[in-house]
């Protein structure tokens, strides 16, 4: 690789990377805003215009305050914690296909930072150890409720992973490839004639499956069992402070932004516009390089309404309890799960709906 | 460029490896199996096989360790020294799993073709494999797997002080 395209794909990494960042304090105030619509009050409306600035003011308190860490805790594994919790939820983002190719001076350059052969294991791979940011931290804390608070997350987690697999599985057994990038390419066109050619049209089931194991998996309401907060506190992260704390509420941010995107990946069709072939779009904008910047603009659109989809439920649903929880995932979504895998093999195999 | 990848991640998984064994708190343990496991997820890249690094990371270091770190927290074990120090023990066992070892390296180097080397292993060839030339290997390694669990059982049970 020469040093022109070393640059650009760092760039193209960097640009990638900090997209999807942006995601966080957007969504930061995104959700005080439809809380306070769902709960009819005017929310966040003092700082800047709408209150627009608000996550700004709130980053800026966080960085500012002390960061204490308490004396009976063990100090390497408390401070490595929140490490643990971004670093892969950050690492996750590389597998995430958010537009088919650019050019620069005649090369052609993905838009992706990495065009896995395995993407989707990738992000359920780096995904699954988003876990040991909460369960070490949890414990170092040396605090009752944080130590509960990481056991329920870590039994959550490990829980519904399998349904999770389970209902992607359907979708990887259509598209006959596990590369995030290819499953795009196989969305195109239309199902039956009339809908889009997308996998929720093509894996109802699966797809409510992946859906329901998405909010167990980042520890969202009405899954958030690790910090409920009228029992525990505020669970794992209750000694936590400042930036620390921070760092575990960004996590969770980023671990959701990624799981919309997989979810927009696998289900939606990606970047794709229903019913417009990219070769048509290309002729009439004309250059591929807007054709890339508008495949951007329909993935990250997609992404954020499922984002809004975490925020509705998570004002609207009331929370479950631990033993109705575990007995979804292993009651009911797994069986469903299987079910799901062995009517797509029949599907498959008398029908050919590849 | 290659061989100094190579070189840093074995000598990183080794490091990690032997730090579970010589780390007084079980923590600590746990966390240095799944640097261990990284380790091993990349050597897998390297040997160009993806596939098995991702299950490597999303089984082992996603799910068991997590298992593992799970029950070493709950029942938070004291660093205490085992039971079993003791001489015939110690030797009987270690001559036990060196004696395994051998058997499994004896099996999987029995055949003429190599199966490592630098090229692409696909699922099918890697499921041929480990149901044909790898089976007898596979297997003393299941059996390998449960006398440990039956080991760790025993060095976990708290030795009996009279009558509770």
């Amino acid at each position: 690789m020469d040093t022109f395209s070393l640059l650009v794909t760092a760039i193209k990494t960097l640009a990638i990377y900090l997209l999807i960042i942006q995601v966080v304090p957007v969504m930061i105030y995104v959700e005080r805003k439809i809380a306070a619509l769902i709960q009819d009050r005017p929310g966040p409306n003092r700082v800047g215009p709408f209150g627009l600035f608000q996550p700004v003011a709130d980053f800026i308190k966080l960085l500012m305050k002390e960061d204490p860490v308490p004396s009976n805790v063990n100090k390497f594994l408390y401070q490595l914690g929140p490490y643990l919790a971004v670093l892969p939820a950050s690492l996750a983002i590389a597998a995430l296909p958010l537009g088919d190719q650019f050019e620069i001076q005649g090369q052609t350059f993905l838009l992706q930072i990495a065009d896995l052969d395995v993407g989707l294991l990738y992000i359920f791979a780096i995904g699954s150890l988003g876990i040991y940011g909460i369960l070490f931290g949890g414990w170092a804390s040396n605090n009752k409720f944080s130590l509960i608070g990481a056991m329920r997350s870590a039994s959550q987690i490990v829980s519904y992973e399998i349904p999770l697999a389970l209902g992607a599985t359907g979708a990887v057994m259509v598209y006959g490839t596990l590369s995030l990038r290819e499953m795009v390419f196989k969305q195109s066109g239309t199902f039956l004639g009339v809908l889009p050619n997308w996998g929720i049209f093509v894996q109802p089931l699966g797809f409510l499956i992946f859906f329901v194991s998405a909010f167990a998996e980042t520890n969202r309401l009405p899954f958030d069992l690790p910090e409920t907060e009228a029992e525990l506190v505020a669970g794992f992260h209750t000694e936590y402070g400042s930036m620390s704390f921070a760092s575990y509420f960004m996590a969770e941010y980023i671990a959701m932004t990624t799981m919309s995107a997989v979810m927009t990946t696998i289900f939606f069709g990606g970047w794709q516009i229903p019913y417009v072939s990219d070769t048509w779009l290309l002729s009439v904008v004309g250059s591929k390089n807007i054709l890339a910047l508008i495949q951007v603009a329909v993935f990250m659109f997609k992404v954020m309404i499922f984002m809004c989809i975490f925020v509705w439920v998570r004002w609207t649903l009331p929370r479950f309890r631990f033993d109705q929880l575990m007995k979804l995932s292993w009651g009911n979504l797994i069986p469903l799960g299987l079910i799901n895998i062995v009517l797509t093999a029949a599907a498959i195999y008398f029908w050919d709906m590849r | 460029m290659n061989e100094a990848i190579f070189i840093g991640l074995g000598v990183f998984t080794l490091l990690c490896a032997s730090s579970v064994v010589l780390c007084k708190s079980p923590v600590y343990s746990a966390f240095s199996l799944i640097l261990s496991f990284f380790g091993l997820a990349g050597l897998y890249v390297m040997w160009a096989s993806p596939f098995l690094a991702m299950i490597q990371v999303l089984v082992y270091t996603g799910a068991i360790v997590v298992l593992f770190v799970y029950v070493v927290m709950l029942i938070n074990p004291g660093g205490g020294g085992s039971v079993y120090r003791n001489g015939i023990v110690m030797m009987t066992s270690a001559l036990l799993v060196w004696s395994v070892c051998l058997l499994l390296l004896k099996s999987m180097t029995g055949g003429s073709q190599s199966a490592g080397g630098a090229h692409s292993v696909t699922l099918k060839m890697a499921a041929k494999l480990l149901f044909t030339r790898y089976l007898w290997p596979f297997e003393i390694l299941s059996i390998f797997l449960i006398v440990m669990i039956v080991a760790v059982f025993a060095l976990a049970k708290e030795p009996k002080r009279g009558k509770a």
